[in-house]
Parts: structure tokens; sequence; C-alpha cells
């Protein structure tokens, strides 16, 4: 719509409230990135900073890389991610495409029966209960398995196959030869990428962020996730500097302790920034698909 | 018999369709076993609420106690406590939360340049992907006595610096600025959809008949969204008895039981920490029941103000 093109006080006023709330938004992230890259000793005398403090250099990130403990706990990170993503795309999708397909007997009910378990569940004591018959507690299946099937995504995903991909389509594949596996995997997939990768990118940053699974159902310091390093880091420092359960503390020793937690967040936070472009372009956009019909 | 009519019969019967759609139904299996074991399973282990529970004998063989576990659950002090600090918790959290969403939605709207827009929109959906570990330690570094930025400004202006995060008369104002926040840009997109979705004509007609853009927010975008602010209160008000753990367990201490123990931060000490598992499982079958109802009567509620609901 064509409005007049002049500024005025108005725009004034949205233009600093929105940059404002940016600003806070956005502000303590920055911080925490140049207190991780500025040298300890300048940066927590400076008062207020906007800009790296001293001579900007990577040698607390270095330490980090270096320590056992913290390259355990990244790459059961990425394990736990890559294997839970996996998963819940692949089983939620199938569980999706066959709801979708509603003619067929029994799939209204199935759908129902997905739909229910929105609004109750068990409590942590049951799941408990379950993960200890099925020998799962203190392994690293019990962070993975527990996300296979994400409502949320189903219905989505249902939305999307029902209603986003066009029978002609299905209709022609079926013509000329394709049984229901080749129709899903070479033509269904494909058209809905878009769809699926923000739900990649959506379950990738839940399990990558998931600290809660291991406090609730393990104990192994072997198992720990990376974001659980920084749980203990920041919100249980006398965990962490008392070294009595956390052998991970030595190699920390020579860095300062304000200086490990700003560097140890600015890991966690990598694989998020890396992805947050991506995320941008899709989730708006993959979100809606699953609830807009064309 | 003839052969169409034996076909048309065989393929309309659960066996016919099971056979021509064998592949679905194999897509669905895995889905449908997991839900069973992962959902199912656990939801039907809430009635260890009715039993006395005996680690040694299971589940199924500890003996039925009938409502003795929920007479002691709301005999206990601690459960009004939890359950207020809750129920206290979401209802402020949402007084905030939504209008401030909306107003900030409205205000993204107004911007004109698409480049600033979009750059301003990234800084704000960034809370919503930080992890509450990494939240909850930013405010705890905001909020330090010593070194924190709050305190700095209030001794600069001639005060004393106050330990904001053990004190529990802050504590809720904490836990609802936190959730404001992080959650606010991320909001936006939904109301964000539901305004692009007005009419431009609507707007037209207004202008020409002079309204200035403050008339247009507030009596063409506001009334216009309105089944969607509906929708999501609904969605909202039936998750108030649902409790954060992520981010309450990052931000309270022993300091702020009082104000601040919510109901799954309670269940997780009482529970699992302290293997109450009746107790803790009671309590998680009283507030689940107290959702649903919940749900139902706002839903009940926005039908009659003529609102389409969810359900």
């Amino acid at each position: 719509m064509k409005r007049k093109l002049h500024f005025n006080l108005f725009d004034v006023f949205v233009y600093s409230f929105c940059g404002l709330f940016a600003f806070i938004c956005f502000y303590p992230l920055w911080y925490v990135f140049i207190g991780s890259i500025s040298p300890y000793d300048r940066f927590s005398s400076a008062q207020i900073a906007f800009l790296p403090v001293g001579i900007p250099s990577l040698r607390y990130y270095v330490a980090i890389v270096k320590g056992p403990s913290f390259q355990l706990a990244f790459l059961v990170s990425v394990i736990k991610t890559v294997l839970g993503v996996a998963g819940m795309i692949l089983i939620t999708s199938c569980l999706a495409y066959g709801v979708s397909k509603s003619h067929v007997k029994g799939m209204k009910f199935i759908n129902i029966y997905v739909i229910i378990c929105m609004y109750f569940g068990g409590t942590i004591i049951q799941y408990y209960l379950l993960f200890s018959t099925l020998k799962l507690i203190n392994t690293i299946w019990v962070m993975i398995i527990p996300g296979y099937v994400n409502v949320w995504t189903f219905i989505i995903m249902r939305n999307y196959f029902a209603n986003n991909v066009p029978d002609s389509l299905e209709d022609a594949a079926m013509i000329d030869g394709a049984n229901e596996v080749v129709l899903f995997a070479r033509i269904i997939m494909p058209i809905s990428k878009a769809m699926i990768a923000a739900m990649v990118l959506f379950s990738a940053v839940g399990h990558w962020n998931d600290w809660v699974s291991y406090t609730y159902y393990c104990n192994d310091i072997r198992l720990q996730p990376f974001v659980k390093i920084l749980q203990r880091l920041l919100i249980t420092p006398s965990l962490a500097v008392s070294g009595g359960t956390n052998e991970m503390m030595d190699e920390a020793v020579n860095i300062p302790p304000i200086a490990l937690q700003y560097t140890t967040i600015m890991c966690a936070m990598l694989p998020i920034i890396a992805v947050y472009p991506f995320l941008q372009k899709h989730f708006a956009k993959g979100i809606l698909i699953g609830a807009v019909k064309e | 018999m003839n052969r169409a009519i034996k076909h048309k019969q065989q393929s309309n019967s659960l066996l016919g369709h099971i056979k021509k759609h064998w592949f679905l139904y194999l897509m669905v299996l895995p889905g449908v076993i997991w839900l069973f074991v992962f959902h199912y399973l656990p939801a039907g282990g809430i009635i260890i609420a009715f039993k006395d529970y005996k680690f040694m004998k299971g589940v199924m063989a500890s003996p039925w106690i009938g409502l003795e576990n929920f007479r002691a659950l709301f005999r206990d002090k601690d459960f009004y406590r939890v359950v207020r600090n809750t129920v206290l918790i979401n209802l402020y959290t949402l007084l905030v939360g939504t209008p401030f969403t909306i107003f900030l939605a409205l205000m993204l709207n107004e911007i004109r340049s698409k480049s600033t827009k979009s750059v301003i929109q990234t800084a704000v959906y960034l809370p919503h992907f930080i992890s509450w570990v990494v939240f909850a330690g930013l405010i705890g570094v905001l909020l330090s006595p010593s070194t924190g930025i709050v305190n700095k400004l209030i001794v600069l202006f001639g005060g004393d610096s106050i330990y904001f995060m053990s004190k529990p008369e802050y504590f809720r104002s904490i836990v609802v600025g936190s959730s404001v926040l992080k959650n606010t840009g991320w909001g936006t997109i939904i109301y964000l959809a539901a305004i692009s979705g007005v009419n431009p004509e609507l707007y037209e007609c207004a202008v020409l008949d002079g309204a200035n853009r403050f008339h247009l927010m507030w009596h063409i975008t506001l009334p216009r969204i309105k089944p969607t602010i509906a929708v999501l209160l609904i969605l909202n008000v039936s998750s108030m008895f649902a409790s954060n753990f992520e981010q309450i367990f990052n931000l309270y201490n022993t300091f702020v039981y009082s104000t601040g123990d919510v109901i799954s931060t309670f269940l997780y000490r009482r529970g699992l920490l302290e293997g109450k598992f009746e107790m803790a499982t009671t309590l998680g079958l009283v507030s689940g029941l107290i959702s649903i109802i919940t749900i139902l009567i706002t839903n009940r509620i926005i039908k009659k103000m003529g609102v389409i609901g969810i359900i």
C-alpha cells in the first residue's frame, strides 16, 4: 500500500522502539562475544564495552578446545543431535504421510491417537520408571529416543502432505509405474524440502540445547552434553570450582573463571549461530506452510 | 460370483485396504509403536497415584489405596505454595507479555524499510534460540550485586546494591521480565502473519476519510486480528498450570523457594531427587487434570464471545 513517504514523528517513535528492543536482544550476546576474545584483565576493568578491549585473541577458545571433558561433551552433543534429528524426521514424516492419506481406513483413528498425546501424558516419574525398565537410564539413547515423535512437527507435516502436494502429481507418478515406496522417497520428500528443512533446524536447535534429559535421567559425567557443562559453569559454579566431582576443571584452571564462562557460552552457541541465517529463511515460511492451505 | 462385485467388496474392507496400501500401514507402524511405548505407557503409569507404590513390587503389584495420596497432597502446604507460584508467574507473564508482543508486532509492521525490518527481526528472534542456561546466566551477570550493570547504576544514583536473585520479592518479576525478553520477538511471528492478512482496501478507505497511522492501527488492524489474539490467549491460558522447568531451575536458588518454586521444580526435587514417587505422580496428575479443565472452560468462553475456538 502506498503511503506518503515523509518521515514523521510516528516513524521516529516506531524506529526508536524497535531499535531499542532489538539492541536489548542482541547486545548481551555481543557482550559475551567480545568478552571471550578480549584479554580478561583489560575487559573486566572497562566499564561498558561495545568493542573488543585490548588485542583480541582466541587463546581462551584454544584452551577449551584442548580440554578432554569439553571435547567429549561436544562429541556427545553432536551425536545426540544428529541421531535425534535423523530419527525424528524419519519416523514423524512417515507417520504424518500415512495419516495424511485420510481416505485409507484407520488413518483417521491414528490421527486422533497422535493428537490426544498433546493433552495428557505421564510425569517425569513415569518416564524414569519406564526408562529404567528398558535399561535406558545412563545411556546416550535416553537423550535421543524420547524425541522421535514430535506432535507439533507431525501436525505441520501432515497438513503439508495433505494440502500442498498436488494429487495430480501423485496420480501421474502412479500411472508411470511408481509404487508407493518410490513415490514417497523420490517425489514427495524432495517437494517438501523447504518444510522438512525448517523442521530439521528446529529439532536440531532443540536437541543441541537440551540439558534436561541428561539432568533427569543420567548421572554419568562422561555422557553430559556440552550445554550441561555450560550449565554447571554458569548456574552452579560452586561445583565447578571445588573440582570435587568435576575433573574437567583442572584444564580450565589457567583461565579466569568469567572468561571461561563467556567462552563456553560462545562455544555452546556456535552451532546455533552458524545455522541461524538458514533458520531465518525457513522458519516463518516453514511453520506457516503447514498452516496455510494453498 | 461376478468378479467385479467381489473385487469391490474386498477393496472396501479393512483387509482390502491393508492389502492395497500395505506400504502406508508399514510407514505409520514405527510411529504408532513408538507413541505407545513412550507416551501411552508412561501415561498409564499415572495409576501410581492411586497406589501405595513399593519399588520392589513394581507398579502392577503395589496395593491400591484409592484417593489417599490425593488427600495427603491437599493437606501438604507445599502443594498450595507451588500451585500459587505457578499460576501467579503464568498470569503475570500473560498480562505483561501479551500486550507487549502485540505492540511489538504492530510496531514492526509499521517499519517501512524492508531491510531495516529484516535486520530488526533477526535481532529480536535471537533470544528464542538461546538456551535458558545461557539466558539465565546472562540475567545473573546483569543483576550481580558486585559487577552487574543494574547495581552499578543504582550505586551511581546513591543507593545500595541489591542482591536481586536471592530476594523472594523480586524473583517473580525477574522471571516475568526474562520471559518477556526471551519470547516476545518470536511471538510476533504469528501476529505479523495475521496482520499481513488484513485487507489493504480497508486502510485505503480509512486514509481517504482522514485517518492517521495511529487511527489505522487502533481501529482497523487491532480489531481485525482479534481472532488471532483470542486463539493465542486460549493457548496461553490453557497452559496456566504448566511450569517452565528450564527457566526456573536455572534462575532459582533455595532463598526464593517461597515465591519461585513451581510445580515442575518441586516435582523434580520431591519426586526424582527424594524418591517420593506417589506424591509427585499425584501432583502431576492433578495439575494435568486442571490444565485440561482450564482448556475446556476457556474454549467455552471464547466460543461465547463469537470467536472460533480451537477444539
